[in-house]
């Protein structure tokens, strides 16, 4: 099939993907909501207009928590492209935010200097602690799925430890850290939004992982990995460098993304449970394709969603966790290679049948001739 | 300090809680192995112990019969395992990533279900009745023996049957006609193929057996375990269970013995916790922490054995050279 037609295809199973999820939750909605029109407006009308104007507090709100999203979608995107099911992002998200926050508290530095070292060290973080399920893999052959997942765990409750027992600021009501200091922020982009200058770092590490993935000689490794790892090992890439550098890289950008989102959103490190942004970006990255150009869109997608249940469960009663199934519908549909495998089936029969037509016309024409 | 730890693990009480906490895993790693065998990944685990656990406390409560919750668990975990396998083995969404919509629903999802059927959030805490919980099963004469009595008796009826399906699934995969075929899928699917048995209907089944397996194990955590359902009921029970399957070789004898090991690093966590001068977060940590270790043990005796076994062969080809 062309690949115009390939694209209008994807296009259009990407939308039946979302009409699907769509229809879901409408279904759960009218089980559950008491005005379920109004329930619907908030979901998917209400985060950009509200009462016939732009929501504009709310589109910013949505900018701002893609950020993160971005991140962690950039790394699945990487990982997942060497065909390694990484998914240790969350608890490197976690551990880059609050490693970043400690320099944020403890290191004082110059206004302009300290936010980027916060979120170097808080990559560094990320991207170290991602060698462990990387080397097990390269080296010993250990799955890497199940010990990042374990990883995961024993990330959030040594930063627990370190956050409840060692740097918890007792004069806080809730368990929280001391604040940041002030020149560690990372500024706003607007005044009095949640959009910081991150999301700018977020759309410029796309385009950074764009150029690596597509335009330079390990980007295409990794790439090549994921599609068929005997044939780059028997062409002589070191398969096993190479996967260690991907896992890394992902490592870096949430570890990234979590010192971001914990300098800029907030002004004291204060979570107590994984974030859940690993997960998201993997919704992410699976809706982007593994293309890291898609990635912004596909986080615009899912933050609107988000903003859209958040608002549901304020107005409409609807609980805002509708979005988890919402989003596991996308995603299964979304991966599915097969679904409406029929479609595509026809698309490909009408092409072939046209082409054939265009090749037999000119033909008939000279036997007439 | 140590004197401390050892008077304590040397306990009855200790070994009780051991096998407490190693059913739910049991029943998890249990299922990572037929799905495995079968040559698919089920990494929904978590999930499915999950919405199960949801689904068995919601069905004992509706009819106050605790066994109708268990077998309501079993039939939701049947059914999750099925969309697993209709998206992975028919649509072709890759296996790992279908679990993983599966873990969504199973993490933010069950609220919004709780939510749906019951309007409650959060937790089920004010449903639960003592007819609802699966019973205690006190064993006449091991009851009476010093001892082993009291850490073996007194246990749900469900440690039972988790430990008695060890048994079972082990006489499945390898003293039954479905066991061969479950395997032989597993091993080489093309093989399997070519002698007439229908890969993806073993998948199927095999999947929705680890589907009831995982359902049981959701079933003890909110029936027994817990006395109710939460937000963070099953806690990574289900990866560790995927660990366990790993360490334990993908047998189910060998993966009983793992999952004890990580009932034994908890145990002692639970234990440790009160003490002072132990942070209980660190203590929480531990049995992943024993995990990943444990894994990468495994791993690095594999990595090893392959070696020195291509070591020997070239030693034996050498000595038929000359």
């Amino acid at each position: 099939m062309g690949n115009k037609r390939m694209m209008r295809f994807e296009i259009l199973r990407g939308c039946a993907a979302i009409f699907i999820a769509i229809a879901v939750a409408f279904i759960f909605i009218l089980i559950c909501a008491d005005d379920p029109l109004n329930a619907l407006y908030c979901l998917l009308v209400r985060p950009v207009f509200n009462n016939g104007a732009l929501n504009i507090s709310s589109i910013y709100m949505i900018l701002a928590r893609m950020t993160p999203i971005i991140f962690t979608g950039l790394a699945v995107c990487v990982m997942f492209s060497a065909n390694q099911f990484n998914l240790a992002g969350e608890g490197t998200v976690m551990a880059g935010g609050f490693v970043a926050g400690l320099v944020g508290i403890y290191v004082p530095l110059a206004a302009g200097l300290h936010p980027v070292v916060c979120i170097l060290v808080g990559a560094a973080v990320g991207g170290a602690l991602m060698l462990i399920p990387a080397w097990a893999k390269v080296k010993l052959n250990a799955s890497e799925m199940v010990c990042s997942l374990m990883l995961n765990y024993v990330i959030l409750y040594v930063v627990m430890h370190f956050l409840s027992n060692v740097f918890a600021d007792r004069s806080q009501g809730s368990v929280q850290t001391y604040p940041y200091l002030e020149t560690a922020r990372v500024g706003k982009l607007i005044a009095g939004t949640e959009l910081t200058w991150g999301f700018l770092v977020a759309i410029a590490a796309t385009v950074l992982v764009a150029f690596f993935m597509f335009r330079t000689r390990w980007g295409y490794a990794i790439r090549m990995i994921g599609i068929n790892e005997s044939f780059s090992k028997y062409s002589g890439m070191k398969v096993g460098g190479i996967i260690v550098v991907s896992q890394v890289i992902g490592g870096v950008l949430s570890g990234m993304g979590g010192a971001i989102e914990v300098l800029g959103r907030y002004n004291a490190f204060l979570w107590k449970d994984l974030p859940g942004y690993g997960w998201t970006g993997i919704t992410v990255a699976i809706l982007a394709k593994n293309n890291p150009i898609a990635i912004p869109f596909a986080a615009l997608f899912i933050s609107y969603l988000n903003r859209g249940c958040e608002l549901m469960s304020i107005y409409a009663g609807v609980p805002a966790e509708m979005i988890d199934i919402i989003q596991a519908v996308i995603f299964l549909f979304f991966a599915a290679e097969q679904f409406m495998a029929k479609t595509r089936q026809k698309m490909v029969v009408k092409e072939a049948k046209e082409e054939l037509a265009k090749k037999t016309e000119p033909a008939a024409e000279g036997g007439n001739a | 300090m140590l004197e401390q730890i050892l008077s304590m693990v040397f306990t009855t009480s200790f070994g009780y809680s051991i096998i407490r906490i190693t059913s739910p895993i049991l029943f998890a790693a249990l299922a990572a192995v037929v799905a495995e065998k079968a040559g698919v990944t089920n990494i929904g685990l978590e999930g499915i112990m999950m919405i199960s656990a949801l689904f068995g406390v919601l069905f004992a409560y509706w009819t106050s019969y605790w066994w109708v919750g268990v077998i309501g668990a079993m039939v939701v975990g049947v059914i999750l395992a099925l969309i697993i396998g209709i998206f992975a083995l028919k649509l072709k969404t890759d296996i790992i990533l279908a679990g993983i919509a599966i873990n969504l629903v199973g993490s933010g999802g069950t609220i919004f279900l709780l939510y749906l059927f019951t309007g409650l959030k959060g937790n089920t805490a004010s449903l639960t009745t003592p007819s609802m919980l699966t019973p205690k099963l006190n064993i006449p004469i091991l009851e009476s023996i010093p001892v082993i009595g009291p850490i073996f008796s007194g246990h749900s009826i469900l440690t039972y049957v988790a430990f008695l399906l060890v048994f079972l699934v082990w006489v499945l995969l390898y003293k039954t006609a479905l066991g061969l075929q479950i395997r032989a899928v597993g091993e080489n699917s093309h093989a399997a193929d070519s002698v007439g048995v229908s890969v993806l209907k073993i998948q199927y089944i095999a999947l929705g057996i680890s589907g009831a397996l995982s359902g049981l194990g959701g079933a003890y955590m909110s029936m027994y375990y817990s006395q109710s359902w939460n937000t963070g009921i099953v806690a990574g029970r289900g990866f560790i269970a995927l660990a366990a399957q790993a360490m334990g070789q993908g047998e189910p004898l060998g993966s009983m013995f793992a999952s004890l090991l990580f009932g034994f690093a908890s145990a002692l966590g639970n234990k440790m916790e009160g003490m002072q001068g132990f942070s209980s977060f660190l203590v929480a940590a531990v049995p992943y922490a024993v995990t990943i270790i444990g894994l990468v043990l495994y791993a690095s005796t594999q990595v090893r054995r392959v070696k020195k076994s291509r070591f020997m062969e070239k030693g034996k080809k050498e000595a038929e050279k000359s």
